[in-house]
């Protein structure tokens, strides 16, 4: 039953991808830019111009150009069937090596944000839900009101000038290793795990480091709308008859507690998922402020650059993780409510 | 004070002078002003009032606990010469569950949908006890059983979506029931509830009871629940028990004004002013329904639901014909088609002998004049911001040419057929209440002079009191306006006094249909006895519980996706045979002219069978 839903979503999703490149592969030839003179200058001759068109590949009809990308023309080289998301236009380097130095980092910076968001905020979004109005619900209100009403790379960098600047804390926001630091040997890309797979806890302190000023960043402008979504989701369980049922039966407080809990973080679950995915392209700010060299920032290089394959590369890459974090969170919340059905 | 003394020998639990207030924005409320109530041992306590009046309240306030935002503001809940006013929280939640147990209407929500229900009533049991997991699943089954759950070992697992309202309810009363609670308290514990499914559940909790030795305060509306269980009746009136007494006396001779409003439908029916005396004026049928069927697909699969089936039934000029089922029987459909508000898919339905089917767009609006409707709950029908003369005055603009002063005039004689008071006029109807409510969407109805109104269950949202009321004015209207009425209800009691005959529905075809009379003193269907039987009549002369109940309906109801081949009632029926099974069964007139859909009826084979 479940195994056969995955199977479903994965299938669904696969095509759903695949549409999405084939559109995005027509929606950037559709924009007003010209890459070929980007790379060769404004004023190059005709035939440095066509030579450089026909180095990109773009002299080809479109759905010449496509069938390669997609890998179903044999003759014209791998593509995406063959696993390759093509060659970057401005480094010659293949885009999936590319995004798979980018990725890990905006990975990582995403789990820990996550992770230290949600530890902070269903508990507060608890207490707030415990006494609506009290002390505590105005104090959140507040705080979310505050955190949420002004851009994350402001609060970046001002968390920058308090904590690397003034206090001296955290470390320059110039990457996740000092840059005389040698990083690990690379084994699964994420800095963190190979520097403990390599044996080497200095450099996995070192990167947390790093890390902390960042994931406190995130978490600082994450915490508001997580808790203010706890906190509505637990004033409605709390007021649910089942949690007063739970009271008249004499169940312990501790209990009666987790009902509730339980009932408000199954919607939370799919909420966090949507913030999730929107964050993988969204927590570029934050990676420009500290320099990361994630995948928002990959992204807006890309663009900037009318780098086709790495854009499309981007594009596939943030689409496919969405959906898999999405199936994810739906089977998280399937186990934690058993009224959702597979269908 | 000296009886109080006495009676703490064998009191369980008494209440006084309680007094509970809801802080609101708008406001404070307070529901129970001056409450006083007292249960003894083993002893069976009705408590009646108003829908709003406090029941729930109090309910939950004598076990200490109040929904917030409201407060318990003073008096005394004594358990066991304990005032549960002055315990602390640790000290009450012991009690609560334990000591006290109590069921809730709406038992689906009251259960965590989350946990499997055996779970659930061990996590109760475990509260107060130190059972290990192992034992409480043990005792989780035992209590399944003793509340009369077929295959408790399977249903353990089950969560509270899978089980229907009635299994839900049983769940709820095993939590309850599972610590040996002294005072068991049961809130509208059937609402919602099948008639023939509230009656096994009330006689399942009866018995349950009884072998665990509780006492129990039933909360209900329903005056044939109290007269049928109860030893004794407490009115809630204004905040305050306005009148206490045995049962018995209670019904016989009621002595507060509230009570005897209460009581009146139950007087007026038992006085015989009964339809079934008055003649009908014979004649052409008004409104004559042919073979009658809707089905409708179901969404994303190419199976159909079977609403109605076959159904056959006529209205004559100034009658009353009452439809009865439990829901999902079709009884809605059938009014939604004679509106054309549902089109069927075969059948034919005429009104004057003009088939209504081929009635053209432009005429329907003349034809929806003649028949009108009145719906179930009248606050999702009034559009709350109107005014009672817009509410009233939109039909007058659609179907009539009168003028501006005509209008007004015309709205003040309907506010005042229907006992309003003109002065509400430019009011909005917000703040008047269920029955005036009612009230005005009747005015609304009738505003331009129809024949026939689809009355489609009008009383089941009032107070008991507020139905007699309602009653008595379809009556009054029907005499003075010579309305014909197509009465839905599940409700018998209301049955007997406004209609003239009757139509018994299951799962979308009547099985047995004739004069009030006759159906309800001497139903012939399996179905038709099973139903009158489940009724409870507020009569505590002769309670359920006394009698021997003749062996009823067992099982749950099919789908209606999925019917059975003959009659649709054999997998339920105690008098089945292996022809009921494999024929489907035609509705065939009888002797004395009502028609019944029963070969073992038809055949005479049922005759002095219990």
């Amino acid at each position: 039953m479940v195994a056969r839903y995955i199977f479903r979503r994965i299938l669904v999703g696969t095509v759903q991808i695949l549409s999405l490149v084939i559109a995005v592969f027509f929606l950037i030839r559709l924009l007003p830019a010209d890459p070929v003179s980007r790379f060769v200058g404004l004023n190059s001759s005709a035939e440095a111009y066509a030579q450089a068109e026909r180095n990109l590949g773009l002299d080809r009809p479109l759905l010449t150009q496509l069938g390669h990308y997609l890998g179903v023309l044999p003759s014209e080289g791998p593509g995406l069937l063959q696993g390759s998301l093509g060659t970057s236009w401005v480094t010659g380097t293949p885009v999936l090596t590319e995004i798979g130095q980018a990725l890990p980092i905006t990975i990582e910076l995403l789990t820990f944000a996550f992770a230290v968001a949600l530890l902070i905020s269903v508990p507060v979004g608890m207490l707030a839900a415990l006494r609506p109005g009290g002390a505590a619900d105005r104090g959140v209100f507040a705080y979310s009101l505050f955190a949420g009403s002004q851009p994350e790379f402001w609060w970046g960098l001002l968390f920058v000038y308090v904590f690397f600047f003034v206090l001296g804390w955290a470390p320059a926001p110039l990457g996740v290793l000092s840059p005389l630091t040698s990083p690990p040997p690379p084994v699964t890309g994420f800095i963190t795990l190979d520097s403990l797979i390599a044996g080497r806890p200095d450099t996995l302190f070192e990167v947390l480091h790093h890390y902390m000023l960042p994931v406190a960043t995130m978490v600082f402008i994450l915490s508001g709308p997580i808790i203010k979504m706890v906190r509505q989701n637990m004033v409605r369980a709390l007021g649910s008859d089942f949690v007063l049922y739970a009271r008249c039966a004499g169940l312990p407080k501790g209990q009666v507690a987790r009902y509730a809990l339980r009932a408000a973080m199954a919607p939370s679950v799919t909420l966090i998922g949507i913030l999730y995915g929107f964050m993988l392209g969204g927590a570029v700010l934050i990676e420009s402020v500290f320099s990361l060299g994630g995948l928002g920032q990959y992204a807006i290089r890309s663009v900037l650059a009318f780098d086709y394959p790495a854009i499309q590369g981007v594009i596939l890459v943030i689409t496919a993780i969405s959906l898999l974090v999405y199936l994810a969170l739906d089977l998280i919340h399937a186990v934690i409510d058993p009224r959702v059905a597979y269908g | 004070m000296k009886a109080d003394v006495a009676a703490t020998q064998r009191t369980v639990l008494s209440v006084h002078n309680l007094r509970v207030r809801y802080d609101t924005p708008s406001g404070a409320v307070t529901p129970l002003r001056d409450f006083s109530l007292s249960i003894g041992e083993r002893e069976v306590v009705g408590l009646i009032g108003d829908a709003g009046s406090g029941k729930s309240t109090a309910a939950l306030a004598m076990m200490g606990l109040v929904r917030p935002p409201g407060r318990l503001i003073s008096g005394q809940v004594l358990f066991g010469g304990q005032d549960l006013m002055e315990m602390d929280e640790d000290q009450l939640r012991a009690l609560r569950g334990k000591d006290i147990g109590i069921i809730v209407q709406n038992p689906r929500s009251a259960l965590n949908p989350m946990l499997r229900i055996g779970r659930q009533i061990g996590n109760v049991y475990r509260a107060h006890s130190d059972a290990s997991a192992a034992a409480a699943r043990d005792r989780a089954i035992e209590m399944l059983r003793l509340v009369g759950i077929n295959d408790p070992e399977r249903r353990v697992a089950a969560y509270a979506h899978e089980l229907s309202g009635g299994m839900a309810q049983r769940a709820l009363i095993a939590m309850a029931l599972s610590s040996e609670p002294r005072l068991l308290i049961a809130d509208e514990p059937t609402s919602g509830l099948d008639v023939t499914i509230q009656a096994q559940f009330l006689d399942q909790m009866w018995d349950s009871v009884q072998q665990t030795g509780s006492a129990i305060l039933l909360i209900s509306q329903d005056l044939g629940i109290i007269a049928n269980y109860c030893d004794r009746v407490a009115v809630l009136h204004d905040g305050r028990i306005v009148e206490d007494r045995p049962a018995r006396d209670f019904f016989a001779a009621p002595e507060h004004p509230y009570s005897r409003d209460i009581l009146g439908l139950q007087r007026a029916a038992a006085s015989g002013v009964a339809r079934t005396s008055e003649p009908v004026a014979p004649g052409e049928p008004l409104v004559e329904v042919t073979a009658l069927a809707k089905a409708f697909p179901i969404h994303g699969s190419d199976k159909v639901v079977q609403a109605l089936q076959s159904v056959d039934l006529s209205v004559g000029p100034g009658e009353t014909l009452g439809l009865v089922g439990e829901s999902g029987s079709g009884k809605t459909t059938v009014g939604r088609c004679l509106l054309r508000l549902e089109e069927p898919t075969s059948g034919d339905i005429t009104y004057r002998g003009a088939p209504i089917s081929g009635i053209p767009k432009e005429a329907l609006r003349a034809f929806r004049r003649k028949i009108q409707i009145v719906f179930q709950d009248p606050y999702d029908s009034l559009n709350p911001r109107w005014t009672i003369r817009r509410v009233l005055q939109e039909p007058l603009d659609l179907h009539t040419r009168l003028g501006k002063a005509e209008k007004t005039a015309r709205i003040r004689d309907l506010l005042e057929m229907v006992g309003l008071d003109q002065a509400l006029i430019d009011d909005k109807p917000r703040g008047l209440g269920a029955s005036a409510m009612q009230r005005l969407n009747i005015a609304r109805a009738i505003a331009v002079d129809p024949e026939f109104i689809v009355l489609d269950e009008p009383t089941s949202v009032l107070a008991p009191q507020a139905v007699t009321g309602l009653i008595a004015l379809l009556r009054k209207l029907q005499k003075e306006l010579g309305l014909s009425y197509l009465f839905i209800s599940h409700d018998l009691t209301t049955v007997r006094f406004l209609c003239h005959r009757v139509a018994v529905m299951y799962l979308g075809q009547i099985v047995e249909v004739g004069r009030v009379g006759q159906v309800f003193e001497d139903p012939q269907h399996p179905y038709a006895r099973a139903l009158l039987s489940a009724h409870l009549f507020p009569d505590p002369t002769r309670r359920r519980v006394d009698q021997d109940v003749p062996e009823s309906l067992s099982g749950e109801i099919p789908s209606p996706v999925d019917l059975p081949r003959g009659c649709y009632l054999a997998g339920r029926c105690p008098f089945a045979v292996d022809r009921c099974r494999s024929e489907a069964q035609p509705l065939v007139a009888l002797e004395d002219g009502r028609q019944v859909r029963c070969w073992r009826v038809i055949e005479g084979d049922l005759e002095g069978a219990a």
